[in-house]
């Protein structure tokens, strides 16, 4: 299915969030915005700074709000005060496709049955330059950093599809958990943000924790 | 050479990305949006191998089985030649891939157009001088690592020494390799210098390492001065008058390469719409 047809079927069935963004059909067109911004949005003077361009999605989600670089977009500190009013249902694809990359697509294709996803070790195994040491990493010590990194204790709201390997999943926790869908909405009322490889931020956390047990394992040098 | 319009398909753009700079990533955005707007493709989208989606993930971004993917990269080399193809799972310049088709365009640094954008980029930086009195110098990072991008640079430089561009002497020059930007001085024989970073981004080369090098910041401190740096033309510096410009992967017209290579490409393989 495609993700437009996806975001369209979602919403007519009772679908409204998506991480932390609120979406709404108004019969004209489609309002985004940050879910703790709810209970401002209907009031007249809401204070939230109006947009109409779906890019502009890239701009707001960037950074958070204290001007810390938002390393993946799951995390779960997406700006608020903003609305967007877009025409389209494209438009808001667009949109969202900037809040969330790929989400709307990586979601249809699991439900699809299409999804492939990645283990941390294919993931690992294929990185470059100063990245590949951090293949080394020991299980125990990936296992440790998923709990350390991942789940919304740790402000990322993605629920983890991938396992260490293909026959180790990974150990029981709030972290591995998690379903991707922070503020407690049910799931017939919200689109969850899938992992379907570890992100980027988490192979730079893999590679320093395998060089201190390099280090570990070699005193002296 | 006007491209095909593509209603059924999709265009994905590949940048690098980098997991502490978003600025990085700002013009690949920008010439996704400028391609978009034209209306010649379905859906435009990007991806990239540090940031997302990633380029694993491009595959879901779109239902379009028909995708031409172009890297938007300054040369040819280990990303193009072997991490874009491996995590796109492309073995050819047109591949199947679980239904959808995609079609592999050269990266946009290596297109002959990039010869206009190098002169109109160095045009708007110093637009009242003459180039008759004007050495014009494409600077690169240079290594042992990819001889492709030195490559990339020189076929420019030859380009624009033929081209009727009119500039007194034109050369390349590098961080890292023979001929040195720290040398620009030296390498330059007229009063006017106009200095062009051919890199996509703007980032620490050009907003932070080349500027210490040519002398116009006096060193490397916080990448805070980012953009600064090219708002203070010209630089008045060893005798001669200096121009520096952002890299060339921010001019909007970048757009145009894009495009220029799947023309270039659909006239390669006569792939039709
Ligand atoms: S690897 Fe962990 S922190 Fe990174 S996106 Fe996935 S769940 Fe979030």
């Amino acid at each position: 299915m495609s993700p437009t047809t996806f975001l369209e079927q979602s919403l007519a069935n009772g679908i409204h969030r998506i991480g932390q963004i609120e979406v709404r059909a108004t019969g004209s067109g489609f309002q985004l915005f940050h879910a703790d911004d709810l209970a401002l949005v209907d009031q007249p003077d809401h204070g939230l700074t109006v947009h109409h361009d779906p890019e502009v999605a890239r701009d707001i989600s960037t950074y958070s709000e204290d001007g810390t670089y938002r390393f993946t977009k799951g995390q779960t500190n997406l700006k608020r005060g903003w609305i967007m009013i877009l025409d389209s249902i494209d438009d808001t694809r667009r949109a969202l496709d900037h809040f969330y990359p790929a989400a709307l697509g990586l979601v249809a294709a699991q439900r699809d049955g299409t999804l492939q996803i990645e283990t941390l070790r294919e993931k690992l195994n294929r990185q470059t330059g100063m990245y590949r040491f951090a293949r080394n990493i020991s299980d125990a010590g990936a296992q440790q950093l998923v709990q350390e990194v991942c789940g919304p204790a740790h402000q990322c709201a993605k629920w983890i599809l991938w396992k260490l390997d293909a026959e180790t999943p990974l150990d029981d926790s709030e972290a591995s958990r998690f379903r991707g869908i922070p503020g407690n909405l049910p799931e017939s009322e919200a689109i969850p943000l899938v992992c379907r490889e570890a992100c980027n931020h988490f192979v730079a956390e893999c590679r320093k924790v395998s060089k201190a047990e390099h280090a570990a394992a070699n005193p002296g040098g | 050479m006007p491209i095909t319009p593509k209603p059924h398909s999709a265009l994905l753009i590949v940048g690098h990305g980098s997991t502490e700079n978003p600025d990085s990533s700002t013009p690949y955005f920008d010439h996704a949006d400028e391609i978009r707007r034209r209306g010649l493709f379905k859906e435009v989208h990007c991806c990239f191998w540090k940031e997302e989606p990633s380029m694993r993930e491009a595959w879901y971004l779109t239902d379009c089985t028909d995708i031409y993917v172009v890297p938007d990269f300054i040369s040819e080399g280990y990303f193009t030649q072997d991490v874009i193809p491996r995590e796109l799972e492309l073995t050819g310049p047109t591949t199947t891939v679980r239904g959808k088709t995609f079609h592999y365009c050269l990266p946009v640094g290596v297109h002959p157009s990039m010869t206009g954008l190098i002169l109109r980029r160095a045009k708007e930086v110093a637009p009242d001088i003459d180039p008759a009195n004007t050495t014009l110098i494409i600077t690169g990072h240079g290594t042992g690592l990819n001889q492709n991008s030195t490559k990339a640079i020189r076929d420019q430089v030859d380009l624009i020494i033929a081209s009727d561009a009119g500039y007194a002497h034109v050369t390349d020059a590098y961080m890292e390799e023979q001929p040195f930007i720290a040398k620009w001085d030296e390498l330059a024989t007229t009063p006017n210098v106009v200095v062009v970073p051919f890199f996509i981004s703007d980032g620490l080369h050009s907003y932070q390492d080349i500027p210490v090098m040519l002398g116009i910041e006096p060193e490397v401190g916080p990448a805070a001065s980012q953009r600064e740096v090219f708002r203070h033309n010209p630089y008045h510096l060893r005798e001669k008058t200096l121009y520096y410009s952002s890299a060339i992967g921010t001019e909007r017209h970048l757009a145009d390469v894009i495009l220029d290579q799947i023309a270039d490409f659909d006239k390669e393989l006569k792939v039709r719409s």
